[in-house]
């Protein structure tokens, strides 16, 4: 073995700038896709990490029809039995409980529908750091009653800044409608500008008494120590309480599942792109090193060289050729990875869209072990692919080829 | 026969061997009804004009062609009829062979042409250096081990190729026409050494040659005309 992969090694040298140019070639196209694949899977991650630190949280707890319906009597039963059981759960590191309804925000320019989110100071800044998207203004901590904080976006639209009071009609838990003024006191800006326009915060405490008698929660959002736990401690909320239904984060936003999803196919598919191409110029490159040598193939096979290790050889030379290659650009693209890991790269020019949309325009590229291999593993296969012809034609030289004049 | 001829043991024996090229198109005859015996130990020259059939015959015998009729015995195993692969093995283990262009590979020094073949028998690697050391030596070329074949003369080359056709420990070599691309010096120095390894190991030679300086040395001249055979005699070294 030690032998033909000394063989095959020298075989490729042989013509140093042909080997050279497929070697460069498979470097570079994989240098560009596996950072393409890094920053990707970066971006991914980044949103994902994103929506599950300021909102999502790693699992929900719900009334079974709330996500559904939005109604303010869809609220959680057992409230405080589920709060203890959570707070005695080692898995848990912290959970904040909302009060949510659907209702109408009201200006004097116009009316518009949006999500009324009731939260608790203290415990959500535990949980979420949906405070760090406040831009001016206080974060609702302030002895102003009734306060109400409100997207910048929503506050443009309906011409009102910090100061102004705004008007929010919604069903109490006993259907009855409520309007209320609030005053606003703070502006945010979170990475969905679609978010920012359907979602208005107020405190719990004060929306509590406006809707109902006792206080009533629709949402628990709970961080776990390990984002791995969150299947199987919903399992055991769900067992232990049947009333309620909890999710993970993957069962509550079907966007970021399908992103998890998406990573693991994007990393194979830009792969697969980029190997296809360079599969022509592996099979080219071993065809003609094959023709130019197949008197000496004819002579091996004369001297006893069976022709399993002769299709062996090719498979062997094309496969190292290509994977020095391979395993060259896939350095380069860690370095570049590691580069920008900590620095991001920065795609500002193209950020408003990306902000539209709730992506950043910083991106911090990552790839792990296993994607890598997944990786690998594709160049490994594409070049087994490209390289079985050639092989094939090696294998059915005639041997008298080899003794006759040249 | 004589008595002191069945204590040889034959290595080689063909039965009414003819071999036809394109009988479909234009039908060549390249062998008619050839039928000989090669024993153990033997120096034999196999000689005729161009297009004699001498590279056919070595190529019957080689089991690198199939006969269109008739058999191929090497040490009463039929190689005429066995499969491709068995072919391969078989001459892997029995038959070295040495060509015309010395067809050395080209990326691998003297010692690792040499030894490459033991590698493909898997021998193991103390038995390979050995004997690779020793056969370039017997060869005289002991201190070109690491020299490619390109910085190596034709009669070097051949000779080297000489020495991979023995690493494998055959029953017989088959050279055709070994010298042809040699000159007369490198010819002769050849010959000596393939002289030499018959008289003091007794491995066995057949070569073509159409070359009278190098039929001059053989034992047994076996002459073809047309495909056939058309004189076999034993000659007295001079
Ligand atoms: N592959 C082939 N196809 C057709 N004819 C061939 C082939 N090889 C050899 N011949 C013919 O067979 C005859 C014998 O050839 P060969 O055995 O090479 O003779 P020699 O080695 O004595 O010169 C010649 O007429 C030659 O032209
Ligand atoms: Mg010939």
């Amino acid at each position: 073995m030690k032998t033909l992969i000394t063989l095959s090694w020298r075989n490729i040298w042989r013509h140093p700038a042909r080997s050279g140019v497929l070697l460069a070639a498979v470097m570079a196209g994989l240098w560009a896709g596996v950072l393409t694949v890094g920053l990707v899977n970066g971006l991914m991650h980044q949103r994902i990490d994103y929506l599950i630190e300021s909102e999502i949280t790693h699992a929900q707890v719900h009334h079974p029809e709330f996500l559904a319906e939005g109604y303010s009597w869809l609220y959680l039963p057992d409230h405080e039995a589920i709060s203890d059981w959570l707070a005695q759960d080692a898995r848990v590191r912290s959970f904040t409980s909302r009060t949510l309804t659907d209702g109408m925000l009201q200006s004097p320019v116009k009316t518009a529908g949006v999500r009324i989110r009731g939260i608790d100071l203290t415990t959500e800044r535990q949980t979420t750091n949906f405070h760090e998207n406040l831009i001016v203004g206080d974060y609702l901590d302030t002895d102003i009653r009734n306060a109400i904080m409100i997207g910048e976006r929503l506050a443009s639209e309906h011409n009102v800044e910090i100061g102004n009071r705004v008007v929010l009609t919604f069903e109490d838990v006993e259907n009855e409608l409520i309007s209320a003024s609030f005053n606003i006191v703070g502006l945010f800006r979170s990475a969905s500008a679609d978010y920012d326009q359907r979602n208005v915060f107020i405190r719990s405490d004060e929306f509590n008494a406006l809707l109902s008698e006792t206080a009533v929660y629709h949402e628990i959002g709970i961080m776990l120590t390990d984002q791995a736990l969150a299947g199987e401690l919903v399992d055991e909320l769900n067992a232990a309480f049947p009333n309620i239904h909890a999710q993970t984060w993957r069962q509550l936003s079907p966007e970021l599942s399908m992103m998890v999803e998406l990573g693991g196919v994007m990393v194979v598919l830009i792969t697969v792109i980029i190997m296809t191409a360079l599969a022509f110029g592996i099979l080219n490159t071993m065809l003609m090193a094959l023709f130019e040598r197949m008197r000496e193939i004819g002579v091996l096979i004369s001297i006893g060289m069976s022709r399993g290790r002769v299709f062996g050889m090719i498979m062997l030379e094309a496969m190292m050729l290509t994977m020095a290659g391979a395993v060259g650009g896939m350095i380069l693209a860690t370095l570049s990875i590691n580069y920008f890991k900590d620095r991001g790269l920065n795609l500002e020019m193209f950020a408003e869209g990306a902000a539209q949309i709730g992506w950043d325009h910083i991106i911090y590229p990552s790839l792990a072990m296993g994607e890598y291999l997944a990786i690998l593993a594709v160049v490994i296969f594409i070049t087994l692919v490209a390289s079985v012809y050639p092989a094939y034609k090696g294998i059915r030289i005639n041997p008298l080829d080899a003794a006759r004049d040249a | 026969m004589t008595s002191a001829k069945t204590s040889v043991m034959t290595i080689v024996r063909t039965e009414s061997l003819s071999r036809v090229y394109n009988p479909d198109t234009v039908p060549v005859h390249a062998l008619r009804d050839v039928s000989i015996e090669i024993d153990e130990g033997e120096f034999t020259a196999l000689r005729g004009p161009s297009g004699s059939g001498k590279t056919t015959l070595l190529n019957m015998i080689g089991g690198l062609d199939k006969p269109t009729e008739g058999k191929v015995f090497i040490n009463d195993h039929e190689i005429s009829n066995m499969k491709d692969g068995a072919r391969i093995d078989f001459r892997l283990h029995n038959i070295g062979f040495v060509f015309q262009h010395y067809n050395l590979i080209p990326v691998f020094t003297a010692a690792e042409n040499v030894a490459f073949i033991m590698m493909l028998q898997h021998r193991n690697k103390r038995e390979i250096q050995e004997r690779t050391d020793k056969l370039l030596r017997q060869v005289g070329l002991g201190d070109r081990q690491d020299a490619r074949p390109a910085q190596l003369s034709g009669g070097q080359q051949q000779r080297v190729a000489v020495a991979r056709a023995l690493a494998s420990e055959p029953r017989f070599i088959l050279a055709d026409e070994p010298t042809a691309n040699l000159d007369t010096e490198a010819a002769m120095n050849l010959l000596d050494i393939m002289e030499k390894m018959n008289r003091e190991q007794n491995i066995t030679f057949v070569f073509s040659t159409h070359d009278q300086r190098v039929i001059d040395r053989a034992r047994r001249v076996i002459t073809m005309v047309d495909g056939a055979i058309s004189q076999d005699e034993t000659q007295h070294q001079s």
